[in-house]
């Protein structure tokens, strides 16, 4: 492919091709003029003069594979539907997940995550970690964009936010009853299985029948 | 003396040999779950299949001993074929668990799986449940759904601890891995069965969720629980500080020594790591206020030439600790006793025997006493703990004779030490590591702090010399730096930095290297490479 | 000269000034608008005042109050008077041109007369090529007093772009004085009122069609605006108000805006009659074809005013709309155009016209 074209003769001379450019500028500018000012009378709605979302007000529609920002799913007893198999963690390339896990008593299940921060000033949207979750439990589906805040850590999220994406920060109160590290507890590890399950899963006879039920993912 | 061919290639080993064996030692890496070099064959999982000419069928590695003439092909479609079906057998009840599975990252299943792998699985029907997270003992995690049965296990408790508390039970596919009635995988040595497992069956309880195996840097190190001497790989983690509360260390596992200890480690070194990252002394203090290396250094030399200048050598007093490398503890002599002076430096402490047995677990529980008395800072010979006889077979002899005899007068013990303290003929004390309040009393201690004119601690971890020391010296622990032990059979062996010091502390040798060249008594140079060090060759050993 | 007539002076500098300068501010307005515009946008329009947003008119507003209250940064090692006084000298030039720019034939009130031009000066054309060209000391100043080396080059490719096309400019211009035969630029305005062959207003354009097209290259050239902004580039390259900041920026960038008023009044007043109106004479609207339609004496300057306005607008958004048409020029280019091509262009105009004119008036005039 050539890298240079040679100019034509009436191209050199400029003028007539300055005049089609601004030729072709000028019809844009004549017709959106005149759609604007038509479309304050309600005229030619259907015309758009301007291609423009107006952001905060008018949200651009998302592509359905947008990836946008993240939501652990959750469990129908309200528990998240993540093992804390740190896959995520381990394939972030902006390593911006933290994950600590613990022993959830259903040993079918076997591992919870305690503790699960995204730094979202820090995470790049890469959807690294949603290929990489072997139990869907990590989506980028909620259609949040506007993560912007005033620190940074405002923009790190913990399990609170991950688990219900309308909880915005700060978060006052911890409505999570299984036991979870978390900075409204000043990242103590707080709550019982007890008060999930009532009695402890392991005690209980059909404790198999019981858990199969709960794989469903909550929408 | 058979000769055989294996993958083209002849070799001549001992009768009796088994051809996996003939294969490693060419370094020929045959698959294997159930065969162990440590343990009995059984011969029972069939995946180290290999190809025999004029066999009619596939033959296990592991229990066919070689013959002359043999032609054996560890490699090649029909070998593949075979491993590729006895993984697709040993897969039918094994669950899909490997992303809570701790093993996962470390797993043979997983990693013949990449190789001789079935990626189209053909079994639909229900896999067999059996029960999962069940802990055996204190120590390991049983998930019978994960086991093979390759009885690894079973033969370790069998024939290494002779315990026997593992066995095999039901039948089919109902065989699990369990305990006989009443007995708990309690045993000394119980860690090692996480270690044999050559898949997420058994797992540790103490590693049990605290990191993936992919996280861990491994560095190979000596274990400082006890005169032994173990070769262990500490496994550690320093880029993920929220994993196990901060700790850097994650776990410790046996590291092959055919000397020392084989494959194996006891509990006690097993799970004697949480020293190193809990409860470590983190800033230079004086009298409990936070000051800085330098500060502390230039007045602690200041002291100590006072003291050489006035001729009070007879007023100081030293405690060495075992715990120290080799070369620490020459620097030791090299400053106190050859340099200032000082008679009075023993690191013989009145320590009440540990427990041991006749495998690894040694009473004397200092890594490096025999390096202390090579340093001629532990008396004439080994006093408490006497030498063992030997596990492994041959050892390095002559030990005894290379030492280096006790220097000037016969010095005295540590408890002398302190008794010369409470009677006020000693007003300066240097005290390495040991927890006084432990060996000699609280009150005595509280006396000490009160009456010395000073009292330095230098120590890696809080204790109860660290709250009475007038000056308290953060010092690395053995992961966090370079050095050699000596182990109770003369070995010496040599061990490397794992990672960086924790906060403020520093490696003995810098401190003392750095109080050296304060001194100006010695050059540094001279106290690194002494011409009169311990002999070469104890140094050295194998690292 | 007396009190009434100064005071009359004052309050045509004053309409003058009032005049350009909202113009000025109001392009910051139409370049954001026009461009969005022409660009399928919406352009900016948030800036408001209890919720009203008046198409973003109050963007200009905002603009001022930010640059107001922005800091003033002297950059060290920097000579602080000079680079104070770079930007007054850059706006003072461009503003003092406008005394020379006739906006309306004369006014007749109270028989007083009344010439609606700043300063009546016979070479007001003269004059006003002056203040343009002593506007380059206020860029030169710039670059040189900021002790920046980016600031430096900047100024001194902006002063060899507006030397190379002053030339251009001034030639293209002979011709136009050749043909009216003044200086004065309320004659040459007046001169253009005639006819050519009855029907044809005997505007510049018509009679130097080749020196209107040099003209206006040469004249965006000197306003500093695409595609002609090698000093500024502040899209990339830099130039030589880097180390401007608040309303001494604000000056320069205003500068801007003024000479492309200047210009638009230039072109108006050489090529486009001015304040005329075709057919329209003192005493009202006298068509080729005979009929005669009486206007009032003092509608027919006010009408005047509204044409030239009018012009100097239709000029205005021409600058604005070729500004975001087309790209930059490269350096070389630019020379290329400036010495050339349009130089030597120039000079052949001024033979041609020399040549036409001897055939036509072969006795003098």
């Amino acid at each position: 492919m050539p890298r240079k074209r040679e100019l034509t003769f009436w191209e050199q001379i400029y003028i007539p091709e300055i005049i089609r450019g601004v030729w072709l500028t000028s019809a844009h500018f004549f017709r959106n003029l005149f759609l604007h000012t038509v479309h304050r009378f309600g005229l030619f709605k259907d015309l758009p003069a301007a291609v423009t979302f107006q952001y905060p007000e008018q949200p651009r529609p998302l592509e359905p594979r947008f990836r946008s920002r993240h939501r652990l799913t959750v469990r129908e007893e309200g528990t998240p539907r993540c093992v804390g198999c740190m896959l995520c963690e381990t394939v972030c390339p902006a390593k911006c997940i933290t994950i600590v896990a613990g022993e959830h008593p259903d040993p079918n299940v076997e591992k919870y995550p305690v503790r699960f921060d995204i730094d979202l000033g820090v995470c790049v949207y890469c959807g690294y970690c949603v290929e990489a979750c072997p139990e869907d439990a990590i989506r980028m589906d909620t259609d949040i964009l506007d993560i912007a805040a005033y620190s940074r850590d405002a923009m790190k999220l913990d399990i609170h936010e991950l688990m219900d994406p309308k909880l915005r920060k700060p978060v006052a109160e911890c409505q999570l009853k299984f036991p979870h590290q978390c900075a409204i507890h000043g990242n103590q590890i707080e709550g019982s299985w007890e008060s999930v399950y009532g009695s402890h899963p392991r005690e209980s006879e059909d404790r198999d029948s019981r858990f199969r039920g709960n794989d469903k993912v909550v929408e | 003396m058979p000769t055989l061919t294996i993958d083209g290639k002849q070799i001549t080993v001992d009768p009796g040999t088994t051809v996996i064996q003939a294969a490693e030692s060419m370094g020929i890496f045959v698959p294997r779950y159930c065969y162990h070099p440590g343990l009995s064959i059984a011969g029972n999982c069939r995946i180290c299949l290999v190809e025999i000419e004029k066999a009619p069928k596939l033959q296990i590695a592991c229990n066919t001993p070689v013959a002359d003439g043999m032609v054996v092909r560890t490699n090649g479609q029909k070998v593949e074929q075979g491993r590729q079906s006895v993984l697709e057998f040993l897969l039918i009840n094994h669950p899909l668990d490997c992303p809570v599975c701790d093993q996962s990252g470390e797993c043979d299943l997983q990693n013949f799986y990449m190789q001789y792998g079935l990626y189209d699985p053909r079994f639909k029907e229900q896999k067999v449940k059996k029960t999962k997270a069940v802990p055996l003992g204190p120590t390991v995690m049983l998930d019978a759904e994960r086991c093979i049965l390759c009885s690894r296990c079973v033969r370790f408790t069998d024939e290494i601890t002779k315990t026997g508390e593992l066995g095999i039970f039901n039948r089919g596919d109902q065989s699990e891995i369990g305990l006989y009635p009443g007995k708990e995988l309690n045993n000394k040595y119980s860690g090692n069965v996480v270690d044999v497992c050559p898949v997420g069956a058994l797992t540790d309880r103490d590693f049990r969720f605290k990191a993936r195996v992919w996280y861990l840097s491994s560095s190979p190190s000596v274990c400082n629980g006890c005169s032994q001497g173990c070769n262990i790989d500490i496994h550690y983690v320093t880029d993920r500080p929220h994993l196990a509360g901060g700790a850097r260390v994650m776990r410790v596992k046996p590291r092959y020594n055919a000397e020392v200890n084989q494959w194996w480690i006891c509990d006690e070194g097993r799970y004697g790591y949480h020293f190193i990252d809990q409860g470590r002394l983190r800033k230079v203090t004086h009298r409990g206020v936070e000051t800085t290396w330098e500060k502390a250094l230039m007045e602690l030399a200041g002291a100590l030439g006072r003291v050489k200048e006035e001729n009070r050598q007879g007023q100081i007093g030293v405690i060495p600790s075992a715990q120290l490398t080799t070369e620490e503890l020459f620097l030791i002599r090299k400053l106190f006793v050859d340099s200032l002076g000082i008679s009075q430096c023993d690191a013989r402490v009145p320590e009440k025997p540990g427990t041991s047995d006749d495998f690894l677990i040694k009473a004397d529980k200092n890594p490096n006493t025999a390096g202390a008395v090579s340093a001629g800072l532990a008396g004439s010979s080994f006093d408490t703990p006497a030498v063992r006889p030997e596990p492994f077979g041959k050892l390095r002899a002559g030990f005894v004779e290379g030492r280096r005899p006790a220097t000037q007068d016969e010095r005295c013990t540590a408890a002398q030490i302190i008794d010369r303290c409470l009677a006020g003929q000693i007003n300066v004390l240097w005290v390495f590591g040991h927890d006084l309040v432990k060996l000699f009393g609280e009150q005595t201690v509280k006396k000490l702090s009160q009456e010395l004119e000073l009292f330095v601690f230098q120590g890696s971890n809080e204790n109860g010399s660290s709250r009475y020391a007038h000056w308290v010296l953060p010092s690395a622990v053995y992961a966090e730096k370079d050095g050699a032990f000596t182990n109770c059979h003369g070995l010496a062996q040599k061990f490397t930095k794992a990672f960086e010091p924790l906060k403020d502390s520093r490696a003995d040798s810098q401190i003392l290297t750095e109080l050296f060249e304060r001194l100006a008594a010695v050059g540094p140079e001279q106290a690194v490479h002494p011409s009169t060090g311990p002999a070469p060759d104890l140094i050295g050993g194998s690292g | 000269m007396t009190g009434v007539d100064l005071l009359i002076k004052l309050a045509l500098a004053a309409i003058v000034f009032f005049g350009v300068l909202n113009l000025a501010g109001l392009h910051t307005w139409v370049e954001r608008k026009q461009s969005a515009i022409m660009q399928d946008r919406i352009g900016a329009n948030r800036a408001s005042i209890f919720g009203i947003r008046l198409f973003g008119l109050f963007h200009p507003l905002a603009d001022a109050v930010k640059m107001f209250v922005k800091e003033d940064f002297i950059p060290a090692g920097a000579n602080r008077f000079l680079h104070t006084l770079a930007p007054f000298l850059s706006v003072f030039f461009a503003l003092a041109a406008f005394a020379g720019i006739p906006f309306g034939d004369r006014l007749m009130i109270g028989g007083r007369v009344i010439d609606l031009q700043v300063a009546k000066i016979d070479v007001a054309l003269l004059y006003i090529f002056a203040m343009l060209s002593l506007g380059v000391y206020g860029v030169i100043l710039a670059g040189y007093a900021s002790r920046n080396n980016y600031a430096f080059l900047g100024a001194l490719r902006a002063s060899a772009q507006m030397i190379s096309y002053e030339i251009a400019l001034g030639i293209s211009i002979v011709g136009v004085v050749m043909i009216f035969g003044t200086l004065d630029l309320q004659e040459l305005v007046r001169a253009q009122g005639a006819t050519l062959f009855g029907i044809i207003p005997k505007w510049g354009i018509v009679v130097q069609p080749v020196a209107f097209f040099i003209f206006l290259t040469a004249a965006m050239a000197e306003t500093k605006r695409v595609p002609f902004d090698l000093p500024e580039g502040e899209s990339e390259i830099i130039g030589y108000f880097v180390e401007y900041s608040g309303m001494k920026f604000g000056m320069f960038f205003l500068t801007d805006f003024v000479e492309t008023v200047m210009v638009a009044c230039l072109a108006t007043t050489l090529f486009f009659g001015g304040w005329q109106i075709p057919y329209l004479l003192p005493d009202g609207f006298h068509f080729p074809w005979g009929a005669v339609l009486p206007v009032n004496p003092l509608a027919v300057v006010l009408l005047g005013i509204g044409s030239f306005s009018l012009k100097v607008l239709a000029f205005c958004w021409l600058f604005m709309t070729i500004r975001w048409t087309l790209p930059r020029f490269r350096y070389d280019q630019l020379m290329h155009l400036g010495w050339k091509i349009l130089f030597p262009i120039s000079i052949a105009n001024v033979l041609v016209t020399g040549l036409v004119l001897a055939l036509l008036h072969p006795g003098g005039w």
